[in-house]
C-alpha cells in the first residue's frame, strides 16, 4: 500500500509541490532585490553628500547579503530536487 | 426545553421511519451520506482559506459587483452557501471585510446555490453517479494521507464529492424504490395553503439538515421520481432558501456585532425575497415557463424547470435588492448597536478578535495579527509620548533633527495609566484568544501563533522600557550640561527614526521593501548604540559627564538598545507574509548580528 501510495505520489509529482511554490517566491524576491541593487548603483553616480552616499552603501551592502542568502536558499532546492 | 426534546424527537421520528421502511432507509442514508459529503468539502475548502487570505478578500471584495461575484465563484465552487456565510461572518468578525462587502458576498452566494441545481437536475439525475463517486473516493483519501496541508485539502474536497455523488445515488434509489410502496404525492396540497404548508416543510426541513443544498437536492430527488408535485417543490424551493439564513444565525451569535448584522441582512434578503415570490408565484412561473421553453426544456421536464425556478427567483431577489444595500446597512448599522455594559469607556479593547474567527485558524491569526498591529499602533503613542514627541512628526516627511527639538509636553506623560488604558487589556485578551485558537490549529498554523505571541511580548517590553528610559530622558534633555543633553536627543532621535522606518515598512506592499528597511534599522540599532560604540567612554574619560549621567546614560542606552531590538523583533513578525508560499523565507534571508558586524567593518 506504503509503494503505491509513494508511486502516486511520484507520478503526480505532489512531493515537490511546496518546495516549487517556495521557489516560485523566492525568485520573485531575489529579482525585486536585483533591480534595487541597480537601482542603487545608479543613484550611487548621482549622489550628492557624503552622509547619503555612506546610507546607500549601507542598502548595497544589505541588498547584496540578502541576494546572496536568498541564492544559496535556491541552490539548496534545487540540490534536494 | 426545546433543545432538549429537539433531537430525541428526530430520533424517535427517523427510526419509526427505518421500522416501517427501507426505502426511507435508504433515502435517509443518502442524505447523511450527501451531508457527511458537504463536511468533508467544507473542511478541504477551509485548508485553502489560509495563505495570502486578506489580499484575496481585499481585491475581490472592494466594489460591490465584485463581492457578489465572489460569493457567487465561491459558493459555485464549494457548493455550500452556509460555509459561505460563515465565512464571511469571521472575516468580518477578524475585521477583514467590511459589512457591505459581507452582504454582497451574501447576495453572490444566494445565487451560486444555484448551481447546485442546475448539476443535480442536468447531470446527476441523469447518468448513474456513483460510477464517478467510487474513484474519487479512492483518490481522495489517498491524498488525505498525504503531508502536504494543500494536497491534504484537495483530498478532502475529491471525498467530499464523491460522498455528495454517492448520498444522490442513494436518495434517487431510495425514491425510485419508495414510488412502487407508498406514493408521497398523494399527499400533495394544492393552492395557497398548500403553498405555505410546503413553504413550512422546507424550512423546517434545511433547519434540520442545516443545508439548503441538501433540501433541494432531495427536492429534486423526489420530483425526478414523482414522489411531489412541482408546485410543491416550488414552494419547499422558496421554504429551503429562509431555512437557510438559521445556519446564518446560529454562526452569528458568537460574532461580533458586524456578524451579527450580517446574519440580520441574510435574514432579511431571503425573507423578503421569499414573500415577493410567493405574491407573484404566478408570474414567475410564467416566466419559468417562458426561459425553459427558450432553453428547449421540455414543459413536462419538471426538475430542469425547478432549477430555472430557483435561479430566476434568487437572481431576481438579488436585482431588487443591490439599489438598497447602502440602505440595508444604514438600517442594521442604527439599529443593531455594540453593548458597552461590560467594557471601560476610557480603556481601549480588542477590535478583531471574536469567537466566530476562531472556527478558521487562517481566519484567527488574521485576527490575532490585525489585533497585534493595533496593540503596536497603542504602543507607538505611547513610546513616541515617552520620548516626549509628537505621532503625527515621527511618520512625517520632517527632518527628524526638527522633530526633536520641538518636544510634545512641558510635563512627561503618565505611561502607567496609558500603559493600563491602552496596552493591558488588549494584550491579555489577544493571550486568551490565542489559547482559545491554538486547540484548533495544526503545527504549521501553531507555529506562526507562537510567532505572533513573541511579537506581542516584544511590543508590550518595549513600553515598558519606555516607561524606564523616561524618567531620565526628561530630566536630562532640561539640563544645563549639553553634553548629556546631546545624548539623550540623541536616543530620542535614534528611537523616532526607527519608529518612522517600522511605520513605513508597515504601509509598503513589496516584500523586498520591508526586509530592507528592517535590515537598514537593525544595523542603525547596532551603529549608535552609545555603549557599543565607545561614545560613553569617551564622555566619560573627557569628564564631560558626571558619574551619576553616565551611569543613567549606560542604564538608558540599554533600555533604547533594548526597546530598537524588540520593536524590529515584532516588525519582522507582523509586516513579513509568515503564512504564503514563501513561508519562513524573510526570516531565512534575515541578516544577523554577524552580517551586521560584517557590514560595519567594512564601512570604517
Amino acid at each position: 500500500m506504503k509503494k503505491f501510495i509513494r508511486s502516486v505520489q511520484s507520478t503526480l509529482g505532489l512531493e515537490e509541490f511546496d518546495q516549487e511554490s517556495k521557489k516560485k517566491a523566492l525568485k520573485v524576491l531575489l529579482k525585486k532585490l536585483s533591480s534595487r541593487k541597480k537601482g542603487i548603483h545608479a543613484s550611487l553616480k548621482t549622489v550628492g553628500s557624503k552622509k547619503e552616499e555612506n546610507e546607500l552603501k549601507e542598502e548595497l551592502e544589505i541588498v547584496k547579503l540578502q541576494i546572496k542568502k536568498g541564492k544559496k536558499i535556491l541552490y539548496k532546492l534545487y540540490a534536494k530536487k | 426545553m426545546l433543545k432538549k426534546i429537539f433531537l430525541p424527537t428526530i430520533f424517535a421520528i427517523l427510526a419509526y421511519g427505518f421500522w416501517i421502511s427501507p426505502d426511507f432507509k435508504t433515502i435517509s442514508a443518502g442524505v447523511a451520506i450527501f451531508l457527511f459529503g458537504m463536511i468533508s468539502l467544507e473542511e478541504g475548502f477551509r485548508s485553502f482559506s489560509g495563505g495570502a487570505l486578506e489580499r484575496v478578500l481585499q481585491k475581490s471584495t472592494d466594489k460591490l459587483y465584485k463581492s457578489i461575484s465572489f460569493g457567487f465563484v465561491t459558493t459555485a465552487i464549494m457548493q455550500s452557501s452556509s460555509l459561505v456565510s460563515v465565512l464571511t461572518i469571521s472575516f468580518i468578525g477578524a475585521g477583514l471585510i467590511g459589512l457591505a462587502q459581507g452582504i454582497g458576498i451574501i447576495l453572490g452566494a444566494n445565487i451560486g446555490t444555484t448551481t447546485g441545481a442546475w448539476l443535480m437536475a442536468g447531470f446527476g439525475l441523469k447518468v448513474k453517479i456513483s460510477a464517478y463517486a467510487m474513484p474519487m473516493l479512492v483518490f481522495g483519501m489517498i491524498l488525505i494521507f498525504q503531508k502536504s496541508k494543500g494536497i491534504k485539502g484537495f483530498g478532502y474536497i475529491l471525498t467530499g464529492l464523491g460522498f455528495l455523488f454517492l448520498g444522490i445515488h442513494y436518495m434517487k434509489e431510495g425514491f425510485e424504490a419508495f414510488k412502487s410502496t407508498v406514493d408521497l404525492a398523494s399527499f400533495a396540497v394544492d393552492g395557497f395553503r398548500g403553498l405555505m404548508l410546503f413553504i413550512g416543510i422546507g424550512i423546517v426541513a434545511t433547519v434540520i439538515m442545516q443545508s439548503s443544498h441538501a433540501t433541494i437536492v432531495l427536492i429534486l430527488a423526489a420530483l425526478a421520481a414523482g414522489q411531489i408535485t412541482y408546485e410543491n417543490a416550488l414552494a419547499l424551493t422558496i421554504g429551503a432558501n429562509i431555512g437557510t439564513t438559521i445556519t446564518a444565525i446560529i454562526g452569528s451569535l458568537s460574532s461580533n456585532i458586524d456578524g451579527k448584522r450580517l446574519a440580520a441582512a441574510h435574514f432579511i434578503f431571503n425573507v423578503i425575497t421569499a414573500v415577493i415570490a410567493v405574491l407573484i408565484i404566478r408570474q414567475i412561473e410564467y416566466g419559468v415557463d417562458m426561459i425553459s421553453q427558450s432553453l428547449g426544456i421540455a414543459n413536462d421536464n419538471h426538475t430542469l424547470k425547478l432549477a430555472v425556478f430557483d435561479s430566476l427567483f434568487k437572481v431576481m431577489g438579488v436585482i431588487i435588492f443591490i439599489p438598497f444595500v447602502d440602505k440595508l446597512v444604514y438600517f442594521l448599522e442604527s439599529r443593531l448597536k455594540e453593548s458597552h455594559t461590560k467594557k471601560m469607556p476610557s480603556s481601549d479593547h480588542a477590535k478583531y478578535l471574536n469567537e466566530s474567527s476562531l472556527e478558521i485558524p487562517a481566519t484567527a491569526l488574521a485576527a490575532i495579527k490585525r489585533e497585534t498591529i493595533h496593540l503596536y499602533d497603542n504602543a507607538f503613542e505611547i513610546i513616541a509620548h515617552g520620548l516626549n514627541l509628537k505621532r503625527s512628526n515621527i511618520v512625517s516627511d520632517r527632518d527628524l533633527d526638527e522633530v526633536v527639538a520641538e518636544p510634545y509636553t512641558q510635563s512627561a506623560v503618565d505611561i502607567d495609566t496609558f500603559y493600563n488604558r491602552k496596552i493591558k487589556g488588549i494584550y491579555g485578551e489577544i493571550i486568551d484568544f490565542s489559547t482559545k485558537a491554538q486547540s484548533q490549529m495544526s503545527p504549521g498554523y501553531i507555529e506562526v501563533l507562537y510567532h505572533l505571541k513573541l511579537a506581542n511580548r516584544d511590543i508590550v517590553e518595549a513600553v515598558k522600557d519606555t516607561k524606564h528610559l523616561q524618567k531620565n530622558l526628561d530630566k536630562y534633555t532640561k539640563s544645563d550640561n549639553e553634553h548629556i543633553r546631546k545624548q539623550y536627543n540623541m536616543i530620542r532621535r535614534d528611537l523616532a527614526e526607527l519608529l518612522r522606518t517600522i511605520d513605513r515598512a508597515g504601509r509598503s506592499e513589496e516584500e523586498d521593501t520591508v526586509m530592507v528597511l528592517l535590515s537598514k534599522a537593525k544595523l542603525h540599532t547596532e551603529k549608535y548604540d552609545i555603549i557599543a560604540n565607545g561614545t560613553l567612554d569617551n564622555l566619560i574619560r573627557h569628564n564631560l559627564v558626571t558619574i551619576e549621567m553616565a551611569t543613567s546614560l549606560m542604564n538608558d542606552s540599554t533600555y533604547a538598545y533594548g526597546i530598537s531590538k524588540n520593536l524590529i523583533a515584532m516588525a519582522e513578525i507582523i509586516f513579513t507574509e509568515r503564512s504564503s508560499e514563501a513561508d519562513s523565507l524573510s526570516e531565512e534571508m534575515a541578516i544577523t548580528d554577524e552580517d551586521i558586524d560584517v557590514i560595519l567593518e567594512k564601512g570604517q
